[in-house]
Formats: structure tokens, C-alpha cells, sequence
């Protein structure tokens, strides 16, 4: 899994999209990120039989992870990016009328 | 694995789902362009609440839900925003 920067999370999910055009699916996750706490200031838990150690849910920090089912990218966005993600504007039309758009709204790219 | 036949039922469930435990609910979007068909999915490991449509007018509905359960998860202070139906 490639956790990168939000800038570069989007230009390759904007490949991911081109690269399933004719056939495959595009996966995106999101999730509440959490930040590993524990008392004495360490950030990454000692995996020990029965403990539950401090996970903080970060107040200002999601997950977006995206897979085309072989290709794995990540980023994690905070409270200012994510006017940038507000992205994924799928216009999907009935498959009938023979068009399917995605606009990616960072006009990054159009693809038909 | 609830399958919603309408936006309004899904969206609903699915808020009430994230807002219950906002640590534990993932959302999962899978977007097929070959069949042009979109499917959401909100889940917290115990109950599945999926929804799919090949619909333009859903795809914009999806969205924007999306965008403001992102917002949700970013907000600074834990505060129950209310989500607009459409």
C-alpha cells in the first residue's frame, strides 16, 4: 500500500480510472483515521496478547485508500485538503446512452 | 448484506450507521466504468448497508454524500451535522 500525498493520491487515481475504462472496477475507501497514542509517548503499538492500547481517533484526519484490485494507493486527508477531494464528481449515465464521464473537479482530467 | 432500493432508506440508515461509531464505520465506493453502475457501501464489521445504481441523478446524490461524510471525519469538534436528503 503506497500512502502519498494528496496532490499525488489524485493523479493516480486518476490513472486508476483510465486504466479500468473497458473493463475492472475502481475500489475508494474511506475511513476515520486514527493515531496511535500510548502513555508513555510511543506511536506504534507492541502487539501483546489481551492489551488494548491507546488508539486516538485524530479529530481532523480521514483515510482514503483506492485499488483498481491490483494497484493500491493511500493518502490521509485533513480538515484543510479536503476541499481538494470534494473530487469525485462521477457522472455515470445509463449505460444505454452509450457514454459514462468521470470529471475529476481539480480539473485534473476528463476522461470519456 | 442489506441491499436499499431507494436513496433516501440507504442514506438515512447510513448515517445513523457512522454516527453511531464513527471509528468503527468504513464507507466503500466501487465504480465499474464498463457497466457504468456505482455501488456504495457503508459498513461497521456487524451490519453491511449497500446501495447500487446506474443512475446519473443517484451518482450526484452519492457524491455528495460521500464528500459530506469526509467532512464529518475531518470536523474538528465531535458535533452531529445534519445531512440533506435529496
Amino acid at each position: 500500500m503506497v500512502l502519498l500525498e494528496s496532490e499525488q493520491f489524485l493523479t493516480e487515481l486518476t490513472r486508476l480510472f483510465q486504466k479500468c475504462r473497458l473493463s475492472g472496477s475502481v475500489f475508494i475507501t474511506l475511513k476515520k483515521w486514527c493515531v496511535f497514542l500510548a502513555d508513555d509517548g510511543r506511536t506504534k503499538p507492541i502487539p501483546r496478547k489481551g492489551s488494548v492500547e491507546g488508539f486516538e481517533p485524530s479529530d481532523n484526519k480521514c483515510l482514503l485508500r483506492a485499488t483498481d484490485g491490483k494497484k493500491k494507493i493511500s493518502t490521509v486527508v485533513s480538515s484543510k485538503e479536503v476541499n481538494k477531494f470534494q473530487m469525485v464528481s462521477f457522472c455515470c449515465y445509463v449505460p444505454f446512452s452509450g457514454q459514462a464521464s468521470i470529471t475529476l473537479n481539480t480539473g485534473l482530467i476528463q476522461t470519456c | 448484506m442489506p441491499q436499499f432500493q431507494t436513496w433516501e432508506e440507504f442514506s438515512r440508515a447510513a448515517e445513523k450507521l457512522y454516527l453511531a461509531d464513527p471509528m468503527k464505520a468504513r464507507v466503500v465506493l466501487k465504480y465499474r466504468h464498463s457497466d457504468g453502475s456505482l455501488c456504495i457501501k457503508v459498513t461497521d464489521d456487524l451490519v453491511c448497508l449497500v446501495y447500487r445504481t446506474d443512475q446519473a441523478q443517484d451518482v450526484k446524490k452519492i457524491e455528495k454524500f460521500h464528500s459530506q461524510l469526509m467532512r464529518l471525519m475531518v470536523a474538528k469538534e465531535s458535533r452531529s451535522v445534519a445531512m440533506e436528503t435529496d
